[in-house]
């Protein structure tokens, strides 16, 4: 489910921790996170992902999906791929062009090796598009067989990054 | 001066007939070139004769074409040196064409603050009348208050239209026939301008109901040295969006073309243009001429002027774009012969030019002496509902208007094109070409729209 939003950047009196002289790009940003603060208030489904587009201010909000909706699996494996031919895996995909990250940081264990069983959530990778960073987590809890995507290396849209094999149904 | 390298890479942030057209000069040129793609175009025909392909978003254009983060992402993993935009999509968005800039790229295209302020419609007629353009009595400012703006058009006497000034292309604006309507119109085309554009601010103007659309093509280096390549009608159109362009413009007089082409380019230098650019204006019966707005990149109906001067301005757009200045050849060129296009869109003209999605079955270009086609169709490929309805460009050159219309009328009878659920302008456009009106250059924009009447009559 993804809401588009447009918000105004409100006077600064409006936005916690704001001063008159705050450079603009922090005002931007701390307009914002006051507004997904009350996006992510009490009755609110949990957020999963979060643009913010410079220029005509527009943030995109994802939420996850309401309880009473049948919460999306992970997609199988399109024909296109070599591993389509490979019924019943999991795969995690580049939510957009950017860098992938295995670890945290460069030093960092990676998040997840070939043979570790994850939980469903769980991160298995970052995705870094113009500075903007998002994590990149299983939809369901599985086995990982292949990570065919090296650290640090660059990914198109909807690129494969992780290939699980489901476990414990 | 040493004249400075060519670019070498270019991605081309578009898709469809264009980014194949753009990547067609780029290989002429040595150019390497990216292509990038949403998944809807897969395997369209652009990504196959691109060097390299980045699949950048899915099919919804806002998350894939217009999405300048995940370009400039595409742009940085390929190493191009620039990005040529086209047409549409983020071609005339001041903000894409900075951050460009600031990572480092070439955008092909004028500056931003020479987009940002012709992209205003209303700050561009201002721009365009200091200049010396003769502008259509109006409202010079962008209002939003429709108590001064129906003053204004109180003022002018009606019929008049009203404008978003963030509008163009021939979107955001309506015209009021009645001083009674003025006010639902307004709030009608504001709210228009407000989900369209994301800016409410409308301009008034007024409405000249049989006048010509001719615009003017210019090219302006990087040092101050321009030149306009003379003028193209494009009069045959449906809600303001082109059928048929035509240059030079049957039935006008040489010195009127020429004075316009003179006011355009001087206009275009006062506001420091570099690259390509289109002056709009319109022409009414009595050979008056005014500005209406400035189109800052590749206009779909290009390719007629490349016919009758020779130029590609593809590859003039490139070579400004790095810096070079405009060779001799160019400042000096005569135009020869007449040039027609005829945009083949998936539209259905017996449902008011609706657009229609479905798979081509059949597609057959035609072909034979002095016929260009500009397209990416192919028969296979899937129309969907996501982008622009244009198919093809067919453009034909003749040593006079006679010969290019019959030829254009022989190019359309050849043109093989059918798919289920999907209707086109092809037969729409066959039988302007044996109009009388056309035929004798006495059309008006009002042409299209005429002839829809009288056949729902």
């Amino acid at each position: 489910m993804t809401v588009p939003a447009a918000f105004q950047v409100p006077d600064s009196a409006d936005v916690p921790g704001s001063s008159e002289e705050a450079d603009p790009l922090e005002r931007l940003l701390g307009a914002v996170r006051h507004h997904v603060e009350g996006l992510n208030g009490p009755g609110m489904p949990a957020l999963r992902r979060l643009r913010v587009a410079s220029g005509a201010v527009s943030v995109e909000i994802e939420w996850d999906p309401l309880q009473d909706v049948v919460p999306p699996v992970a997609e199988p494996v399109d024909a296109p791929d070599p591993l389509g031919e490979v019924s019943g895996l999991l795969t995690v995909r580049a939510p957009a062009v950017g860098t992938f990250y295995r670890a945290r940081e460069p030093e960092a264990p990676p998040f997840v090796e070939v043979g570790d069983i994850v939980q469903a959530n769980a991160q298995v990778g970052i995705l870094e598009t113009m500075k903007l960073m998002s994590a990149l987590n299983a939809e369901r809890a599985g086995r990982i067989i292949e990570l065919p995507v090296p650290d640090g290396a660059p990914v198109e849209y909807d690129q494969v990054l992780a290939v699980m094999e489901p476990v414990g149904e | 001066m040493t004249v400075p390298p060519m670019i070498s890479s270019v991605l081309v942030a578009n898709r469809g007939e264009i980014a194949v057209r753009i990547i067609r000069t780029c290989r002429e040129m040595g150019i390497r070139t990216v292509a990038v793609h949403s998944t809807a175009d897969r395997d369209a025909a652009h990504t196959r004769l691109a060097d390299e392909r980045v699949h950048i978003g899915p099919a919804p254009a806002r998350r894939s074409y217009l999405n300048p983060a995940a370009i400039l992402a595409a742009a940085q993993h390929t190493g191009v040196e620039a990005v040529h935009p086209g047409y549409g999509f983020l071609s005339e968005d001041p903000d894409f064409a900075e951050i460009c800039v600031d990572h480092g790229l070439i955008f092909v295209g004028p500056p931003a603050p020479v987009l940002a302020d012709l992209g205003d419609k209303a700050r561009a007629r201002e721009i365009a009348s200091k200049a010396g353009l003769p502008v259509l009595p109006g409202g010079g400012t962008a209002v939003e208050d429709v108590e001064r703006a129906r003053r204004t058009a109180d003022d002018i006497g009606h019929p008049v239209i009203v404008k978003a000034a963030a509008g163009g292309g021939g979107r955001g604006m309506a015209v009021v026939d009645r001083p009674e309507d003025f006010s639902r119109v307004f709030e009608e085309t504001r709210a228009t301008a407000r989900n369209l554009f994301g800016d409410p601010r409308l301009y008034v103007e007024r409405f000249l109901p049989a006048a010509r659309h001719i615009e003017v093509q210019v090219l302006v280096d990087a040092y101050g040295t321009g030149v306009h390549l003379g003028a193209r009608d494009c009069s045959i159109q449906r809600r303001r969006q082109k059928l048929l362009e035509e240059t030079p413009p049957p039935g006008l007089p040489a010195d009127l073309i020429e004075r316009m082409g003179a006011a355009a380019l001087r206009a275009a230098l006062a506001v420091g243009y570099e690259g390509a650019a289109t002056y709009e204006f319109l022409v009414d019966e009595d050979g008056a001429f005014y500005f209406m707005e400035v189109n800052c990149r590749i206009q779909v109906e290009h390719p007629i002027t490349e016919m009758v001067t020779g130029i590609d301005i593809v590859r003039e757009q490139l070579a400004i774009a790095s810096g070079r200045p405009l060779p001799e050849s160019i400042l000096r060129s005569a135009p020869r012969g007449v040039a027609i296009e005829c945009r083949i869109n998936t539209e259905d003209p017996v449902r008011g030019f609706l657009p229609t999605a479905g798979a081509l079955t059949d597609f057959q270009a035609p072909g034979g002496p002095f016929v260009r086609v500009d397209t990416h169709a192919e028969p296979g490929m899937t129309v969907t509902a996501d982008y622009d309805p244009l198919l093809a460009k067919i453009i034909v050159w003749g040593p006079d208007r006679e010969t290019a219309i019959d030829r254009m009328g022989r190019a359309l009878h050849e043109t093989r094109v059918a798919g289920a659920g999907l209707s086109t302008t092809r037969d729409f456009l066959a039988e302007v070409l044996t109009d009388p009106c056309y035929r004798h250059a006495a059309h008006t924009t009002a042409f299209v729209d005429d002839r829809a009447h009288r056949r729902s009559e």
